[in-house]
Parts: C-alpha cells; structure tokens; sequence
C-alpha cells in the first residue's frame, strides 16, 4: 500500500506539463488580448486535468487498495499547480494582465477546501474502512 | 424440437448469468481454503483453487497477488521466504490466526447450514431432479 504511488506520480508529471504549458499559452493570449482564447484555453485546461485524475485515479484504485477519498489527487493538484505557478512568477515570465495575489488568493481558498476534504476522509476513513481498506473491497 | 432448443439456450444463459452473481466475493473462501491446506505460493494457490473448485473459479495471478497484498497488511494472511523451482525464492502464504479465525467463523455461519436438514435433503434432491 504506497501513498506516492506510481500513478500519482505519473499525474503529478502530467500536470506539471499541462500546467506550463497552459502558464505559456494563457500569457500569450492575454499578452495579444485574445480574450475568447483565453477561456477556450482554461475550459481545456482543466478539462484534461480533470480527464487526467480520473484516469490515474481509477487506474490506481485498481492496483492500490488505500483509501483516501481522492484526497491525494486533491493535494497533489494542489502543491504542483501551487508551485508552478508561484516559479512562473518568480521567473518572471507571466504577461502583464497577470499578478501573483490571484495566485496566492486561489491557493489560499484552495487550501481551505483542502482542509474540508481532508476532515471528509478522514470521517469516512473511521466509518467505512478497515486499516484503511475500504469494507467492500476487502474481501473479493 | 426449436422450443426444446430455446429452452436449453435460456437455462444455459440464465445458469451463467447466476453463477458469474454467486462466484462474485468467494474468492476469499477459495484463498482461505486452499491455505488451510497447507502454505501455498501464488501459483501453487491459483492451481489448488482450481483442483477444489473442479475448474469453476479461475483467479488471474495479478488478482491473486492484489488480494493477498491486502490480506497480509490486514493481518489475515503472512508469508514467508521458501525455494523456488529453478529460481529465486518464493514467499509462501499462510493463515495467521486471525485468518483462521475467520475462515473458523465464516464457515459456521455461512456453510455448514448447507450440511443440516432439511437443506441437505434439499440440496440433494435438487441435484438429482435433472
């Protein structure tokens, strides 16, 4: 039973990639004030992450039995999209329609639902597993 | 002689679909079985499920290996270290006792009610109406 399993690894590698990517297109656009762009961009943004989750998390509830109530993914997403953004802007390489508060403010509420999550897995954790395994997937 | 055919065809359909519903959760039963008999490596436990269950359960090795993974950090089942056929070392199986507590009460309260009448007769009778 691994926390950093090897899918989570593998979706904190893609997310790092997409989140990049994603810093580079969206200061671009807004630099060339594509407006429309910009929310094509974010809308695919996030859809491929949420795409991305679903298909490691399914993956890894198949070959790892812990149960975390897709808490990990939820700090995962968390501490990369965190870090590369506050890097994107200490790099300086952000547009000028972009400022780093919008950043500290989405980590800040962020890390308030992060919190509600975490008190949701670990109520459900005590009420629906043992050692940690959930009571259906025990026994097959 | 069609009819007795479409009938033959929906009892076939319909016994698969009862069975693919029964088999689902037994394979704990299969597992703690064949480790009663004795310590069993995966593969050696893959081929006893099957010798017991007359070739009706199959369990992929992959799902075996999943299973007892779980089973041994839930301290039901332990291993350890034995020879391998022309290889490196196998980990061995075994129940611990909680296991075979387990498997003690889940048998008294699940199978032998099988082996009491009037379900006996039943049972019995059942097999041999065809």
């Amino acid at each position: 039973m691994k926390i950093i399993s090897r899918n989570l690894l593998l979706f904190a590698a893609l997310l790092l990639v997409y989140t990049l990517l994603f810093r580079f297109g969206l200061g671009q656009l807004l630099t060339a004030e594509k407006w429309f762009w910009v929310i094509i961009i974010a809308i695919l943004y996030g859809g491929i992450i949420f795409i991305t989750a679903w298909t490691t998390g399914k993956r890894d509830g198949m070959e790892n039995f812990l149960f975390d109530a897709g808490f990990r993914w939820n700090f995962t997403t968390f501490l990369v999209w965190g870090a590369a953004s506050e890097a994107w802007f200490l790099l300086d390489l952000h547009s000028a329609y972009e400022s780093i508060r919008v950043v500290h403010i989405t980590l800040l509420i962020w890390s308030g639902f992060l919190l509600l999550h975490f008190l949701l897995f670990l109520i459900l954790r005590r009420r629906r597993t043992i050692k940690g395994v959930h009571k259906t997937d025990i026994f097959e | 002689m069609i009819n007795m055919t479409r009938d033959d065809q929906m009892h076939d359909e319909l016994l698969g679909a009862w069975e693919d519903t029964y088999k689902k959760g037994q394979l704990t039963l299969w597992i703690f079985l064949s480790l009663k008999e004795g310590p069993k490596y995966v593969s050696g436990l893959q081929e006893s499920i099957h010798r017991f269950s007359k070739g009706t359960i199959s369990a992929e090795e992959q799902s075996l290996y999943r299973t007892l993974r779980k089973f041994y950090h839930l301290k039901m089942v332990d291993f350890s270290a034995g020879k391998g056929y022309k290889g490196p070392d196998r980990k061995y199986y075994h129940l611990t006792p909680l296991g075979e507590s387990l498997l003690h009460s889940f048998v008294e309260r699940n199978i032998l009610l099988f082996f009491e009448e009037p379900l006996k007769g039943l049972l019995i009778n059942s097999s041999q109406a065809k």
